[in-house]
């Protein structure tokens, strides 16, 4: 009985290591995908000149999950309100919940939201270069983090687990 | 009319359908500036919103709306000084203005709006259609002075030669739309009825657009609005030459008038036109308007034709 108690310590230890581990993992990634997001969202913009909401749904269509319902969820919520600023920020409320993005690019997106939509075609496009700087620091700092403190997390995890399984044992 | 009142935020769009109820086909303007009441302008009369006075943040939502959110596409709408919008209501604004080397670039900080009510009149055109027509349409000039109709009249020519009536089968059209305001274009697509065989060059400078419609669409019947310059000119005997007719309006009060113009005297000399179709001044009840052929005989009168 108590091998089996001690097994589960080590599963969920193992388990909120490789949790956090892979955090560390896909904060870079998710950075990226919201990079390559801006800069379709450019490109529409510059070349296409098409709406911000035929904009959204042109951008889900190329970008891989999560970025995806993020921009259709835009699209299809802009549809049916009229407040954008609010659909923008609740959205990426909700991008905050479901992606390992952080405060930071959280809020270089609520801050971008700001500036959308409000300028002409040179200025929108200054936004975006800016918002991309911006989320370019923050990804140095996350692959940083990604390579220090990835494999770290995952091993602590499961020593953690063996060492508190010897000690209750 | 939701088309309009979609563009108000919602406690002036309340108070907008409340006041105006169902006088709508009397609406022409709404006249909406910052820390003014809102001003209502009917075929009649002028009302006045006086429990209303717009501040910034409502202007910056008619922005908003009238962009769909996007400024950026405004370029030119910013420049020219108005917004199409669906249904073929226009929009002009004013305000602070951006100047680059001396030319427009753009209206910034926008606080006075006129939201012009477009209303398309089918079957004004109808009176006149058979003075216009001779086994073939002919060349034909349109002539008045602003808001006497020129360019609804136009409209409705376009619509019924280009679907045909009565006997006379429909007609391939090509409208070259240079301020938007024939068809009033909307990513392209005309927001006012133009007929089956009709074929909008939207936004298109007319002289260009006149030699560009006749290499690539074969029209039949050319229709453009206000034509002014010598290269206008040039390009419509071009385009008479080519076998194609011409309806088109120039701004004048009666025919006498323009022929001082130097430009217009030479067309008149050269005989591009067959038929030269005077609007008078427009009241509420009465417009006269008055049908010439070449030589100048004036060949039918209408007294209080359409209103």
């Amino acid at each position: 009985m108590k091998w089996i108690g001690a097994l589960f310590l080590i599963i969920a230890s193992t388990s909120i290591g490789l949790y956090i581990s892979n955090q560390f993992e896909k904060r870079p990634k998710h950075i990226r995908q919201l990079e390559s997001a801006l800069q379709l969202l450019e490109a529409e913009i510059t070349y296409s000149q098409i709406p911000l909401q035929m904009a959204f749904e042109r951008i889900a269509a190329h970008l891989p999950h999560p970025m995806k319902e993020f921009f259709s969820a835009l699209s299809e919520e802009m549809a049916r309100e009229k407040d954008f600023m609010e659909v923008w920020n609740r959205e990426v409320d909700r991008l905050a919940v479901w992606t390992s993005l952080k405060t930071n690019e959280i809020e270089i997106m609520r801050q971008f939201g700001n500036s959308l939509g409000q300028h002409d075609i040179i200025q929108q496009q200054k936004q975006i270069r800016l918002a991309l700087t911006h989320l370019n620091r923050e990804m140095e700092e996350a692959r940083d983090e990604h390579y220090k403190y990835s494999k770290l997390a995952r091993s602590l995890g499961v020593l953690l687990g063996v060492f508190l399984a010897i000690l209750l044992v | 009319m939701e088309e309009i009142l979609r563009i108000f935020p919602l406690e002036v769009k309340n108070y907008l359908a409340a006041h105006i109820g169902n006088r709508w086909d009397k609406l022409e303007e709404i006249r909406f500036r910052l820390h003014q009441p809102i001003e209502l302008i009917f075929e009649d009369r002028v009302e006045w919103m006086d429990h209303f006075v717009p501040k910034r943040e409502t202007g910056t939502y008619l922005v908003n709306q009238l962009s769909e959110y996007s400024l950026y596409r405004m370029e030119n709408e910013l420049r020219e000084g108005y917004i199409t919008i669906e249904g073929g209501h226009r929009v002009g604004i004013a305000g602070k203005v951006n100047t680059v080397s001396g030319s427009v670039q753009a209206i910034q900080n926008i606080t006075f709006f006129n939201i012009r009510i477009a209303r398309q009149k089918l079957g004004v055109a109808e009176p006149f259609l058979p003075y216009i027509l001779e086994k073939n349409y002919l060349n034909t000039l349109i002539i008045g002075p602003p808001q006497s109709g020129k360019t609804t009249l136009i409209r409705d020519i376009v619509r019924i030669i280009s679907s045909g009536w009565k006997h006379e089968p429909a007609r391939k059209v090509a409208v070259i739309d240079e301020r938007s305001e024939i068809g009033a274009s909307i990513q392209g697509i005309p927001q006012h009825d133009l007929g089956l065989r009709t074929d909008v060059m939207d936004a298109c400078p007319k002289a260009e657009g006149m030699m560009m419609m006749i290499r690539s669409m074969s029209p039949e019947v050319m229709v453009v609005d206000e034509i002014g310059g010598k290269k206008d000119v040039d390009a419509l005997s071009e385009a008479i030459h080519s076998g194609v007719t011409i309806i088109c309006s120039i701004h004048g009060s009666s025919l006498e008038t323009i022929k001082n113009r130097p430009l217009v005297k030479y067309m008149l000399q050269s005989d591009m036109f067959k038929r030269f179709i005077v609007l008078g001044k427009r009241s509420v009840f009465k417009q006269r308007i008055q049908i010439y052929d070449e030589s100048g005989h004036k060949i039918k009168t209408f007294g209080d034709g359409w209103t």
